[in-house]
């Protein structure tokens, strides 16, 4: 399975030039940044928000938000293509977490009982072999394993995770806390 | 708070888990304390290749231009500031700007323009009278509620399809947005849901994608000039068949 290189994806360098041009206000940056991750950003924000016209409206706000940010965007201080999906995870969690959101409610109740989208075990087959985060993720308690997965792939909530799992709330945290802790141990 | 505490923070805080008052602090944090900084974009980049591995999905070919829309109708200032802060989060957008309301919206009423335009051209047989734009404004629950017709010689009309209850001293206002730097402009005031001819007059004629709306306003129109009361249906103008 080829995990990240994919064709079309832009490198550190140009992400990096993009945003400068973005900050200048050269819609030409913007553009090149939506070539290179679009379609990415989309399979993000549909495995947090499940429904596609929503995860379009969260890749559209992040380009929005992009746009409007990237002269904060300080290359000394973290990757681009990092920032720029810190962007569109912010986005898509305060749309999962209902800000001003009364318009779907309905359509929202169902989400993540029935249609899951892909599962924390699709997630991590689709991590490199050879990669650290992999390796790792595996060597973590099947159940932790899968309580992380849920909240970074799916944006679930604590609460979400424990009905899910069928744990009380503080056994998840626990093992969350616990979870992460051995994952950074290990890609240490 | 010990390091241990604010590398946990970080972590739940990459992986979406802070709510509320916690997740406020973080983002805080974030701007100001280039410690937690250093650990949250650990956290990131820990995670990272979950995202990078997602599956590529293709957008609709209907995103980039309400991109660039978006972007081109946002101040210049807002885009050139230096020291751009977190941006506030917006308390309530317009629905003017709601895309959450929106791309439902457009997909019903793109889909119901071109069943609608036809069944009535046909049912009206008046080939004449065909019009070039339709624009099908529905209500918040993506039901058909009214047509803007526009016509090749320049005349644009509103056709209701439902009745809609207007309380006494209350009107219905009718507004375009085909620009969005100049806003939506007032284009017909009716005390009840019926035929009426829109005053496009001084307006560039309609285009696929202007937008129409109704809200309800005091029975002079909007105070303001712009929509001030609840918005009752709205819809794009799609080319008619």
């Amino acid at each position: 399975m080829t995990a990240i290189t994919s064709a079309g994806l832009a490198g550190p360098k140009e992400l990096t030039e993009a945003l400068r041009l973005c900050a200048a206000g050269d819609r030409r940056g913007l553009r090149l940044i939506y070539e290179s991750e679009a379609a990415r950003m989309l399979g993000v924000a549909i495995r947090l928000l499940r429904r596609r016209d929503i995860a379009e409206e969260a890749v559209h706000d992040c380009f929005v938000k992009v746009w409007q940010r990237a002269a904060s965007f300080d290359p000394t201080r973290g990757d681009a293509r990092s920032w720029l999906y810190a962007v569109l995870r912010n986005r898509a969690l305060d749309i999962l977490r209902g800000e001003g959101r009364t318009d779907l409610v309905d359509d929202f109740e169902p989400m993540g009982l029935e249609d899951d989208g892909e599962t924390p075990e699709q997630a991590v087959e689709r991590l490199s072999d050879t990669g650290a985060l992999r390796r790792c993720l595996e060597k973590l308690n099947p159940v932790r394993r899968n309580a992380i997965l849920l909240a970074y792939v799916n944006g679930l909530t604590h609460g979400e995770i424990a009905g899910r799992l069928g744990l009380p709330l503080g056994t998840v945290k626990t093992w969350i806390r616990r979870g992460v802790l051995a994952l950074k141990e290990c890609m240490a | 708070m010990s390091a241990g505490d604010d590398d946990r923070l970080a972590a739940e805080h990459v992986m979406g888990l802070l709510d509320g008052a916690e997740r406020d602090r973080a983002e805080q944090m974030l701007d100001n304390d280039p410690a937690y900084g250093r650990l949250y974009r650990d956290w990131q980049d820990r995670f990272a290749e979950l995202d990078l591995s997602a599956p590529a999905i293709t957008p609709s070919a209907a995103l980039w231009p309400s991109i660039e829309a978006s972007v081109a109708s946002l101040p210049a200032a807002v885009v050139h500031s230096r020291a751009v802060p977190r941006p506030v989060r917006q308390a309530r957008p317009s629905l003017w700007s709601s895309l959450g309301f929106w791309r439902p919206a457009a997909l019903a009423a793109g889909l119901a323009a071109v069943m609608l335009a036809t069944g009535l051209v046909a049912a009206l047989n008046r080939a004449a009278r065909t019009p070039v734009l339709v624009a099908v404004l529905v209500t918040d629950t993506s039901k058909p509620a009214a047509i803007v017709n526009a016509f090749a010689d320049g005349r644009t009309e509103l056709v209701p399809l439902e009745s809609i209850a207007v309380p006494p001293g209350k009107a219905l206002e009718i507004w375009t947005l085909w620009d969005r730097a100049r806003g939506p402009v007032s284009v017909g005031l009716i005390g009840q849901a019926r035929s009426v001819p829109l005053r496009l007059d001084g307006l560039p004629r309609p285009g696929p994608d202007q937008l129409f709306e109704i809200t309800l306003e005091d029975a002079k129109g909007s105070p303001t000039g712009r929509p001030t009361g609840p918005v009752l249906m709205k819809g794009t103008a799609s080319t008619a068949l």
